[in-house]
């Protein structure tokens, strides 16, 4: 009986531990792939000898990164007020708002830039009535990667501010904080860390959005719109010669955000 | 003194009514009960965090429409609540930083505090490297620092093991003997009530049905249960 339970067991270890591996190669095989494609005399080429490849590709990569920064600035800005209020108040309606809040989430990003164009275009509901046109824009841009990473942001935040016990704020309104000094000196530090894992986080998102760019802002070209324009005019070579930096990028914002968990 | 009249709290279908209750200057009162009768609630309505009805007055001014950090308590709660990440040094001080005081005047006094606790030696650790009855000791420097009208204790050595519990016991009532400050402290221990109270506030559903000095306090109806728990350990000291 015993010999069959331990049997049992071991079959299901074998069992766990390979599905596993599949799901580690199915990770890794792609990563593998990319950088054994990666030509690096090709790349010295584009991003450095041609003149004109070199510019448009450095073009391309400093817009989206502005651009992504911008976004994420803006959304620290609004994602932390919202994420204070969803973690901290309790008001009617509040988990359809945190639904409404996670909705860019789940809509497929072509519509998300529709949804975008139709509201703040020149001739969206907003745009419209304040004059402003954002198609073919660097605010284009930064609305488009604001929409689609401002989940992410308010998600983490919310999930640090929630952590907080709350008889440290109790005990910290007793010894004569209001509440702002409570959220200054108390909250907002211990919740820094997850501020900055959903800043990460919510940079990382814009920097790879493509599909709601080529409907709202083909141009300016962020990276990820020149390196669809490339695969289609000069093929995969080129395209992965602009893939592998992003691809470096994101492993060392990867190792920048378990450190922080880590330490949390 | 502190007198709380027509004191009335409602939460989550639980309803707290005290008539009356007055707490003279540098009094220990105890409030004792068993587990949900309502002490942490009244002490959270106390301090402003739950809304309350009827008054709260403190030397002769209304407090109860003060918001927590104008009434004057302090809390210390069951788990201390020490800031992780301050030093043990900027956890005494934050009450005094709070309201501005100079520096130099904030220093001599944490330094004072942590002398007569006898934690001065752990200023410069964080609270995660101390031990239950440290942080038990920080916190009650964090509260007492700030000169307060009254410290409010919740359970605060319910999370201590048994040996440090007696330490933080005796503590307890040697800080109060030397400092005179004014205290409730709500538990369900009997022993913690008859050994630090003045006199001890008996509440059950939110209602408190005795006030009574510790001696008066054994006599009474309300004390029968815990005597009653107590005997088995009587009857073996006597055989």
């Amino acid at each position: 009986m015993l010999l069959y339970r331990k049997k049992s067991i071991e079959l299901f270890l074998v069992f766990v531990v390979g599905v596993t591996s599949i799901a580690i190669l199915f990770v890794l095989m792609p990563l593998a792939s990319i950088f054994l494609f990666f030509d690096p005399s090709l790349a010295n080429k584009v991003l450095f000898i041609d003149p004109n490849l070199s510019s448009e590709a450095r073009s391309a990569f400093i817009t989206a990164f502005v651009a992504a920064s911008v976004s994420t600035l803006i959304l620290m800005g609004i994602g932390i007020p919202t994420a204070y209020v969803l973690a901290k108040i309790d008001f009617p309606f509040k988990r359809f708002v945190e639904g409404l809040i996670d909705v860019p989430l789940v809509i497929p990003h072509a519509v998300a830039g529709i949804m975008i164009l139709l509201c703040f275009g020149s001739r969206g509901l907003v745009g419209s009535k304040i004059g402003i046109g954002i198609e073919d824009s660097f605010w284009g841009i930064v609305a488009v990667m604001s929409f689609v990473s401002l989940p992410l942001m308010v998600d983490s935040v919310k999930a640090g501010f929630r952590f907080v016990d709350v008889s440290l704020e109790a005990v910290a309104r007793t010894l004569g904080a209001n509440k702002r000094q409570v959220f200054m000196y108390i909250t907002l530090p211990i919740a820094f860390r997850t501020i900055i894992t959903g800043a990460i986080l919510s940079w990382a998102r814009a920097m790879s959005e493509v599909g709601a760019l080529l409907i709202v802002a083909y141009y300016p070209k962020t990276i990820n719109v020149l390196i669809l324009e490339w695969f289609n005019i000069y093929g995969l070579r080129y395209a992965v010669v602009l893939s592998v930096p992003l691809i470096v990028i994101a492993l060392l914002l990867f190792i920048v955000i378990r450190v922080l968990g880590g330490r949390s | 003194m502190i007198e709380i009249i027509d004191f009335y709290v409602e939460l989550g279908g639980f309803r707290l009514r005290i008539d009356r209750l007055v707490v003279h200057d540098n009094e220990y009162l105890v409030v004792l009960g068993p587990s949900g009768a309502g002490k942490t609630v009244f002490l959270h309505a106390l301090c402003g965090l739950i809304k309350h009805r009827g008054k709260v007055i403190v030397d002769r001014v209304d407090v109860s429409s003060l918001p927590p950090e104008k009434r004057g308590f302090v809390l210390v709660p069951q788990n201390f609540a020490l800031f992780p990440h301050m030093r043990v040094y900027d956890n005494i001080a934050f009450g005094l930083k709070i309201r501005r005081v100079p520096p130099e005047i904030i220093e001599k006094k944490v330094v004072e505090i942590s002398r007569k606790l006898g934690i001065d030696h752990l200023l410069d650790r964080y609270p995660h490297q101390l031990s239950g009855g440290e942080q038990q000791r920080v916190a009650l420097a964090r509260a007492l620092v700030v000169e307060p009208k009254m410290i409010l204790l919740d359970e605060p050595l319910s999370n201590l093991d048994p040996k440090t519990r007696l330490e933080a016991l005796n503590l307890l009532r040697e800080l109060h003997r030397k400092l005179r400050f004014t205290a409730i402290h709500v538990t369900h221990n009997f022993i913690e009530a008859l050994t630090l109270g003045n006199r001890i506030a008996y509440i059950d559903n939110g209602e408190i049905k005795v006030i009574a000095t510790p001696r008066e306090f054994i006599k009474h109806q309300c004390a029968k249960p815990y005597l009653k728990e107590l005997e088995p350990l009587i009857n073996t000291i006597k055989t």
